[in-house]
């Protein structure tokens, strides 16, 4: 009997981020529109870049992966509901990051401080995708905060992966290498949809299992033992492994400003 | 937005803190009578910073809670830094009971309220989340008598060890002995104390340590219990503000609550502990004889109420439509679900 995984599902079943697990066929409503302009792979590549593009903010402003995560799942949640025309996701990537740092609690950045990083993030790193200057201000940010607020039903608290997988690995026995890579696999989850459909704990335990395929390390017995649907954890590891087949032949560089110039966009656009 | 604002049929205005001001509205939607909280714009530095955070935290604790026992969150809207919340509308708080003198306050009367009060707070903690701000103000009441705690904004989710927090919580007259002590790790034992201090003050009906500064605030504990030691709180002397004081000679708290049962004296010495790990928690106080024993606690709509509330809960009594709707809906928070 694994004590650890219904101790999980304890937690899990107590939080309103039920309201949040949404299944595939909402979706694909949802996305109807957007989907109408561009495929669903072009779709995902849009929001691999946008995911990066919160990473490297929150790493550059020094934030905690449990921050940039909180973030990276606003920005899917607001767009699950709404078209990317809706709001430029340039714009909502960074009020992610700066409601998410003010929920989580770690150090609070200052508005001025944001605009600076993403004006230098965009001209350094992303330069590849945007050739004009990052062209929101401080107000832009104020301004879209209370729309993500509202857009996301107040639901301000969100659950991740990472601390059922620490619990996890723990009970397996403490491996740092398996640790590891399992949280950068949960990293790369959240350039899926798999935070919009599954409940963390069986993100965590999907993820756990890719990183043992990849060391190779037999832990099938423990596994087994899990009290879990296995069937889910199996569909967690398909988006997983999708994505990694997805890397192998993209190029972002190359593709990103075609897709960004095909996306669908707000009107009018702010004065640049 | 400007829905929203219609949505809200302002009647009066109720009150104004530090950081809100609130008025009493009809949800034109509902016929519900609902508390909506406009957070204030402080400084131009301040709206730079986006929905004011005391507010996010509300919206973001409430938003996870339900409990009959705790203010419930309805809506929020707003516009940039302008932020208003949508509550449940509570008609009075303890406070204003306990200093309304026309009001007695009867050994069942105090046990009712201290029941919601500890079953709501039982709730929170199981939840990780410790209140920091309670105090006989932000203990509401409504005509029904039901208590609800109210008032979040220094709410925090806690358990994360290695995380250090402020001291500068509490409101003074009600902060624990560790935090005057400058603890920056401390669990829910601080609202425990918070909840002896309420209770000695239903049955002393004025502040049981009305501190003028932090250290007075300490002379007036230590004065009742006496100066702690090594021995009673280990760890003490290395909290980061500790300081000796003049010896004091305990007194019985039976000679300060003359009138007050064996069973109450013995769930307020379980509450007003000076070492904060020997503070019983919620679930341990519940179990108590004092609520167990009789008198029975007062039934809600037998609780008394400040005469000027007392008018309207006649005047509402015929109006059953809302008493229905409420029943339909559920708490009007349909739309949020519960699994």
């Amino acid at each position: 009997m694994n004590a650890i995984s219904s101790q999980l599902k304890l937690t899990i079943y107590k939080c309103t981020s039920q309201q949040w697990l949404l299944d595939k066929q909402d979706l694909i409503r949802e996305r109807r529109h957007d989907l109408s302009l561009l495929s669903e792979e072009e779709y995902q590549k849009i929001f691999i870049f946008f995911a990066s593009v919160i990473q490297t903010l929150g790493e550059q402003l020094k934030l905690r992966q449990q921050v940039i995560a909180t973030a990276t799942v606003y920005f899917k949640r607001f767009y699950a509901r709404n078209s990317l025309k809706c709001i430029d996701p340039l714009l909502l990537a960074p009020t992610c990051i700066f409601l998410a740092s003010k929920v989580e609690e770690f150090g609070v950045i200052s508005n001025s401080r944001l605009i600076t990083t993403c004006q230098t993030v965009i001209k350094n790193k992303f330069n590849y995708a945007y050739l004009q200057e990052f062209p929101y201000r401080t107000n832009h940010i104020l301004e879209c905060e209370f729309y993500l607020l509202e857009n996301l039903d107040c639901c301000l608290i969100v659950y991740q992966p990472y601390r059922p997988l620490l619990q996890l690995v723990q009970d397996i026995g403490h491996e740092e290498q398996l640790l590891t890579l399992a949280w950068r696999v949960v990293n790369d989850s959240l350039r899926t949809d798999v935070s919009l459909l599954y409940p963390p704990y069986q993100i965590a335990i999907g993820c756990l299992q890719i990183a043992c395929v990849i060391l190779q390390k037999d832990h099938k017995a423990w596994f087994a033992e899990l009290n879990v649907d296995i069937e889910k954890i199996q569909e967690i590891a398909r988006y997983i492994i999708n994505l990694f087949e997805l890397w192998k032949t993209y190029d972002e560089k190359k593709e990103i400003q075609s897709l960004l110039g095909k996306m669908p966009k707000p009107k009018p656009a702010p004065q640049r | 937005m400007d829905n929203k604002l219609r949505r809200y049929e302002k009647i009066e205005f109720l009150g104004e803190g530090q950081f809100a001001t609130v008025f009493k509205a009809r949800d034109i939607e509902t016929d519900n009578i609902v508390a909506v909280k406009k957070i204030k714009i402080g400084s131009r530095q301040e709206a730079q910073d986006g929905i004011n955070r005391t507010a996010l935290r509300e919206i973001k604790l409430l938003q996870e809670l339900h409990h009959e026992n705790l203010i419930g969150l309805l809506d929020a809207f707003g516009h940039m830094s302008n932020v208003s919340l949508v509550f449940d509308f509570m008609d009075t708080d303890l406070e204003i009971i306990i200093k309304e003198n026309t009001i007695i306050l009867t050994t069942a009367n105090i046990k009712s309220y201290l029941l919601q009060t500890l079953q709501g707070l039982e709730y929170l903690h199981l939840n990780w989340i410790l209140h920091r701000d309670l105090k006989p103000n932000n203990l509401l009441v409504n005509s029904d008598g039901i208590l609800k705690i109210g008032d979040f904004g220094l709410a925090k989710l806690y358990g994360s060890p290695s995380r250090l927090m402020t001291h500068q919580v509490v409101t003074r007259w009600y902060r624990a002995p560790e935090l005057l002590f400058g603890a920056k790790q401390y669990g829910t034992c601080i609202d425990m104390w918070a909840v002896g201090c309420i209770l000695g003050e239903l049955l002393l009906r004025v502040p049981l340590f009305p501190g003028e500064s932090d250290l007075d605030q300490l002379t007036k504990i230590f004065g009742v219990f006496g100066n702690p030691t090594e021995e009673i709180w280990p760890g003490l002397k290395t909290l980061v503000d500790y300081i000796e004081f003049k010896p004091f000679t305990p007194i019985p708290l039976k000679n300060i609550f003359t009138a007050a049962g064996d069973d109450l004296l013995d769930l307020l010495e379980a509450l007003l502990v000076l070492n904060p790990n020997k503070r019983k928690t919620c679930t341990q106080c519940l179990q108590m004889p004092f609520f167990s024993n009789k008198p029975a606690p007062t039934l809600g709509t037998k609780l008394p109420l400040p005469k000027s509330i007392q008018k309207t809960r006649e005047a509402e009594r015929p109006s059953l439509k809302r008493k229905l709707l409420d029943g339909v809906d559920g708490g009007s928070l349909s739309k949020r679900l519960f699994f």
